[in-house]
């Protein structure tokens, strides 16, 4: 987990306008949270893959599959646990508690995917400037562009600092939870300190830059919806307005669930 | 609360903000794959120590950071979902309240000694205080919002996001404090060293604005699960009974209105004579 996850590559998603992708990341999301059944994610699985592969993003999923693998496995177990059904499976799971279970690990996997894409194929400061196109301050866009883009280096720092730690003969893996906690502080303090410390010289090169200097500022990027941002726009309210009304109708629901 | 807008004038403010952010989304991320509690909805999270102490070191900034950090987390933790936004509201408060109150814990941290340590017994109970109080604050208006759109039950999910806040706050809380307060001093980081004083609300009544946010989060979470497990049929331990309840979306209205009402009574002011020290 290293370096940053833009990939210099001139794909379709590439060319789109920042504010498409952040679009469709969301109207992902919003498609996926209306359905319960599996099989009606497909179509928006389809097209989530179909956008990982346009965008050449499977290599930065790849860098994070542990975590991908310990959240499906995990959300595979607990929503059988915590949903009931009324057909029995197997031991004490029930068809509709699985296939609800299955419903959740792709909502994990594809908004990951959504994500992913986008700042897979978005650099920061088309990220910015198109937080800004919409209406967000320069300044808090800034920050937010800001924070993403430091999270691989810090999860980098994590991964480093744990395994100097460890090498140093520190377990992380003890039973007491209070025990496990305190452990946990010889990690969280260099990577805080590593962070912070460069905020002063940070904050200087910006200044030097005139950030902050108006209220309003000019950009040299130049950022344009073009036909192709329309036609996928379009697309995506279409495929979101018909999830909506599916959802309404009450398809795609699995019948005989109960969820807490 | 002026200074959660004004801040954004300081450059440094502003990097504070994305730095903690980061720090705060990427050990959420790392720990995303830990131990779930109700997966894609919230986790063994050890990574909530840092709200409070980006709070209490770095003000407005280190509550913003909360909040971002919280919804790059969940971004990036495939728990991106429609509690998204009131989570980022809740864990803004989870480092907002302890900053506010810092300064008014009823004479638990003394005027001639107001820096964000644990230093004494009396500014280690008044950390324990300021951070229940803002793990209660957090939970209840997630646990609101996520019982009245029929996510979670108010009373499961409140009393959880509690003790999942405050349990790492309590813990490590104070020792993390006291490592970093000297660094983050020695660097010109504080908030109080970077924000003028004008920037920041004045306040009225700062000790009844204390007992207010107190009674908003903690009576809140307390009320609100006796309505949840009488009203709506709710278990604490348990995800029976009905969602959406009215009454209970009802009464918590006014306790969420307390904590605002008592984010503009409190200060922060007074933690400006530090800089005399």
């Amino acid at each position: 987990m290293s370096g940053d996850f833009y990939i210099d590559n001139n794909s379709f998603m590439h060319r789109l306008d920042a504010r498409t992708k952040m679009a469709l990341a969301f109207l992902t999301v919003v498609a996926i949270l209306m359905f319960e059944h599996p099989v009606w994610l497909m179509p928006i699985t389809c097209l989530s893959l179909l956008q990982l592969y346009i965008a050449g993003a499977f290599r930065n999923l790849r860098r994070i599959r542990f975590i991908l693998i310990m959240m499906s496995l995990s959300s595979m177990i607990l929503w059988n646990f915590f949903s009931n059904g009324v057909t029995p499976l197997w031991w004490k799971f029930e068809v509709e508690s699985f296939l609800f279970a299955v419903n959740r690990t792709l909502l994990i996997v594809l908004v990951i995917s959504s994500g992913m894409v986008l700042i897979s194929t978005t650099r920061n400061e088309e990220l910015v400037l198109g937080l800004i196109k919409i209406g967000l301050p320069y300044r808090v866009g800034f920050a937010l562009s800001t924070a993403l883009r430091l999270l691989p280096t810090i999860g980098s720092s994590i991964i480093t600092i744990s395994q100097a730690q460890r090498s140093r003969g520190l377990d992380l893996h003890v039973k007491n939870p209070l025990e496990r906690l305190r452990r946990f502080l010889p990690l969280l303090v260099p990577v805080f300190i590593s962070t912070i410390r460069n905020t002063n010289t940070f904050a200087m090169a910006l200044e030097s830059k005139g950030f902050g200097a108006r209220d309003k500022r000019s950009y040299y990027l130049k950022m344009e919806m073009k036909r192709a941002d329309y036609l996928v726009l379009g697309f995506a309210l279409v495929f979101v307005a018909v999830s909506i009304v599916l959802r309404l109708k009450g398809i795609g629901q699995i019948p005989g669930l109960t969820r807490f | 609360m002026r200074e959660i807008f004004t801040m954004w004038k300081d450059t440094r403010m502003i990097i504070l903000v994305a730095l903690t952010a980061a720090i705060y989304g990427a050990f959420l991320i790392v720990f995303k794959g830990g131990i779930p509690i109700v997966p894609g909805v919230t986790e063994v999270r050890p990574a909530n120590v840092f709200p409070p102490v980006f709070g209490l070191l770095f003000g407005p900034a280190g509550a913003w950071g909360a909040a971002i950090g919280n919804t790059v987390g969940d971004i990036f933790g495939g728990t991106l979902d429609q509690g998204s936004i009131l989570g980022a509201i809740g864990n803004f408060f989870l480092a907002f309240v302890p900053y506010k109150m810092w300064g008014a814990t009823f004479g638990l941290v003394p005027k001639n000694d107001i820096s964000p340590m644990t230093n004494t017994l009396r500014k280690l109970i008044a950390f324990e205080i300021v951070a229940l109080t803002g793990s209660a604050a957090c939970a209840i208006i997630i646990a609101w919002y996520a019982d009245s759109i029929g996510m979670v039950p108010f009373a499961f999910l409140s009393i959880t996001i509690t003790v999942n806040n405050f349990a790492a706050a309590c813990v490590v809380g104070p020792i993390l404090l006291s490592l970093l307060y000297p660094r983050v001093k020695r660097w010109g980081l504080l908030w109080t060293d970077i924000m003028s004083v004008e920037d920041v609300a004045p306040g009225k009544a700062k000790s009844l604005g204390s007992i207010l946010m107190i009674v908003g989060a903690l009576g809140g979470l307390v009320f609100g699960t006796m309505v949840a497990l009488g009203a709506a049929g709710q278990t604490i331990y348990g995800f029976d009974g009905e969602q959406g309840n009215w009454t209970l979306f009802v009464v918590m209205i006014p306790f969420l209105a307390l904590l605002v009402i008592a984010g503009l009574m409190l200060s922060g002011r007074e933690q400006f004579t530090d800089e005399a020290e």
